[in-house]
């Protein structure tokens, strides 16, 4: 029963539904060749959301189901990417396939369905009626009651029937629904086969309904054939969403024209809109080529878009090379300080343990206690060296950042200055292994800092996830003046860089100083 | 007693080897990894396994994973991890069970051979055996100690290492009265119930500074 009233309501809202996708898609078409393109795509998502939620709403009450198809398309904000957002959204293009499968299905379904149980009843109730309104077919008059009765298995096979049509319909539909309508939030991005699946049922859905259209101009006028009209219109959300699916998954596509793939999908954009419009000239009876100018605007468009970004990857060139020279020059400098390190440090004290260790050998027959005293001696000398190579591969790389992640180590780093820290991490998860060592690093150079220059007497320290970046942030109660410009800094600055990040310290005399270092990373 | 050493680098291990057996202790087996740990020691039962953190394959915190394992599958066995780093993270996950058989020491500490010795020894009768490093750290988490005198908190220090009365008493150039004096003043201030046990009072100090 709830199945045959979800389809007696889906018919008006197929009809709205179909009337919400051609208009909205003429609507962008038309305004395609503006910059007002973009909004219409935007509110036309929205409005194609709404009727998919309105579709829902009642599925989930009449068949029980659970969609809740969103309205918005997420992605980065911004004009232009907003309308980018809609096409690369699976959920968009999932909203459409449903709207365009309701019309055939739900039409046809609920024709079917309210005639089979309007004739089985009839049957059914045949040996009531027959006397007032005898029903006659192919000449044979049902004008008595045995010949009524017979109306009886007749109207029971047919209730069967649509009971079975009925089961089949509702398990289809909920299908339908769960499977084009329901939200898949939090997932990762969509899956390559879910790309294509997606794909695959909208050209199916695009191809039912114009078939279906077309057989109704067939069995009714088969005058002027308007299917056409569906035809290009309907083809054109289904030729950009095919160059969609196509270009995330053959990134070669891009790759080989040397553009993004956000260029790559305006271009495929742009390109069906001028085979829309040539399209629409030629059943409009191909006069004078009025094409030319929307396809004009849209190559313009394009052309605009393609100059920003080839400049914007220009700058990006040289702000890549500046980072890169940079990250170079920093572990040049870096390794040059390790080498140094040893050469001043642990080689120099085992030079001297050594020695320590040769006097101590001649001296061992003659000089007994002598000789324990330079024993001692290089014992004392080899647990300074060891404390040394300690420190410098710490500054290297703390072991227990790999093993235990940012908040251990840090603590760890905390727990080993003078000064009273007090640290807060707060990440979703692991952040990549390059920008949890440069966090790390962040805070070191930020705890040196405060203990040795500013005489601080309390460090905070905040490692936290801020959109697409990672932000640490090393505040300290001393006496400011860090020198960004200083050897440590300047290093620090350097690795940020390397990651696309930016390193900010301000410190102003007499304190407090704040050394922040915003790096992007996906979450 | 009996003794099973985990170490990869075959240098270390031998030194090892020849250091202990020098000091009457019988070195069941050597072994480079901790997968190979857990088997002997679980075929051998040995008093106490000392145990190196970075082990293969991976060279990160096998060791310390090979002693939980341990900790859990033979705990009779006293574990002594011995370390080029002291890592605060890794006392925690090591002193989390509150029981003795435990030791965290820097390999430095080997140098020092009497001293390593009787911390084996002790790991391996059920007592503890904490670097000075480790303590430190645990003592540097500004709890209410103010109320302790500065001869107490040294006394505090080598408890917390391990160390029974008379080792502190020998440490200090005090007589053993004088630091049972000591020690029962910092438990009465500490609020922890008297113990005549060092191995016992030990873990209830552990406990007392671990939780910060």
């Amino acid at each position: 029963m709830r199945t045959l009233l979800f389809l007696l309501a889906s018919v008006p809202l197929a009809a709205l539904a179909l009337g919400v996708l051609l208009a909205g898609w003429i609507a962008t078409s038309v305004l395609a060749i503006t910059p007002l393109g973009v909004p219409a795509l935007v509110g036309f998502r929205a409005a194609a959301g709404g009727v998919a939620r309105l579709d829902a709403e009642l599925a989930n009450r009449l068949l029980g189901t659970t969609a809740r198809p969103p309205l918005q398309s997420p992605g980065p904000s911004g004009f232009w990417n907003s309308g980018l957002n809609v096409l690369r959204d699976p959920a968009f293009w999932r909203q459409q396939v449903y709207l365009l499968s309701s019309l055939p299905l739900g039409f046809g379904g609920a024709v079917v369905a309210w005639s089979l149980l309007a004739a089985s009843l009839g049957s059914l109730t045949l040996p009531i009626w027959y006397r007032w309104n005898a029903p006659e077919l192919d000449g044979w008059h049902v004008d008595s009651l045995g010949r009524a009765l017979l109306g009886v298995p007749v109207g029971i096979l047919g209730l069967v029937i649509l009971f079975g049509l009925l089961r089949l319909l509702d398990v289809f539909t909920r299908r339908l629904v769960t499977g084009s309508l329901d939200e898949r939030p939090g997932g990762p991005a969509p899956s390559r086969q879910e790309r294509r699946r997606s794909l695959t049922a909208h050209a199916i859905a695009t191809g039912a309904i114009n078939l279906f259209l077309i057989v109704i101009w067939a069995v009714t006028s088969r005058g002027y054939f308007w299917p056409q009209w569906t035809l290009i219109a309907l083809g054109l959300p289904l030729a950009i969403h095919a160059w969609v699916v196509l270009v995330e998954e053959h990134p070669e596509i891009a790759e080989r024209q040397r553009i993004s793939s956000t260029l790559a999908v305006r271009e495929g954009v742009a390109l069906s809109f001028s085979v829309f419009f040539v399209l629409v000239w030629a059943v409009t009876g191909a006069g004078y080529f009025w094409p030319l100018w929307p396809i004009l605007a849209l190559a313009v468009a394009f052309a605009i878009r393609a100059g920003r970004e080839f400049s914007r990857r220009g700058q990006r060139i040289s702000e890549l090379e500046t980072t890169r020279a940079g990250a170079v020059e920093q572990q040049e400098s870096e390794l040059e300080r390790i080498e140094r390190d040893l050469h001043d440090g642990a080689q120099a004290r085992l030079v001297a343990l050594g020695m320590s260790l040769g006097m101590a050998e001649q001296k061992l027959a003659t000089d007994p206690v002598a000789a324990q005293e330079l024993l001692a001696e290089a014992r004392r000398g080899t647990r300074e060296a060891l404390e040394e190579l300690r420190s410098l591969a710490r500054g290297i790389h703390p072991p227990v950042l790999t093993d235990r992640g940012l908040t251990a180590a840090i603590e760890a780093l905390a727990a080993r200055t003078p000064v009273e820290v007090d640290v807060s991490v707060k990440l979703p998860k692991r952040p990549p292994r390059t920008v949890e060592t440069a966090a790390y690093f962040v805070a070191a150079e930020g705890l040196a800092n405060a203990g040795k220059h500013a005489n601080a007497g309390h460090v905070d320290i905040g490692v936290r996830a801020d959109g697409g970046n990672l932000v640490v942030e090393v505040v300290d109660d001393g006496s400011g003046g860090a020198d960004p410009g200083g050897n440590g800094l300047r290093g620090l600055a350097r690795r940020v860089e390397a990651l696309d990040g930016t390193l900010a310290v301000d410190s102003p005399a007499g304190g407090p100083t704040t050394i922040r270092a915003v790096m992007p990373c996906e979450w | 007693m009996r003794v099973v050493i985990a170490e990869d680098l075959a240098l270390l291990r031998d030194g090892l080897t020849r250091l202990l057996r020098d000091n009457e202790f019988e070195v069941v087996a050597a072994v480079a990894d901790g997968d190979a740990l857990v088997t002997s020691v679980l075929l051998e039962r040995p008093d106490v396994a000392i145990v190196d953190i970075r082990l293969p394959p991976t060279f990160r915190d096998e060791g310390v994973r090979a002693a939980l394992t341990l900790r859990d599958r033979s705990p009779d066995t006293g574990v002594l991890i011995v370390s080029q780093y002291i890592e605060q993270a890794y006392a925690s996950e090591l002193l989390a069970d509150g029981r003795g058989g435990l030791g965290y020491l820097l390999k430095d500490r080997i140098m020092d051979v009497d001293d390593f010795v009787a911390a084996v020894r002790r790991v391996g009768e059920g007592g503890t055996a904490l670097d000075p490093e480790v303590v430190a750290q645990l003592l540097s988490r500004r709890k209410p100690l103010d109320v302790l005198s500065p001869r107490e908190l040294e006394v505090l220090g080598l408890m917390a290492e391990g160390r029974s009365n008379a080792a502190i008493a020998s440490r200090l150039v005090l007589t053993v009265g004088a630091v049972e004096k000591h020690v029962a003043s910092i438990l009465a201030k500490l609020r922890l119930p008297p113990s005549s046990e060092d191995h016992r009072r030990v873990l209830a100090v552990l406990a007392y500074l671990r939780e910060a």
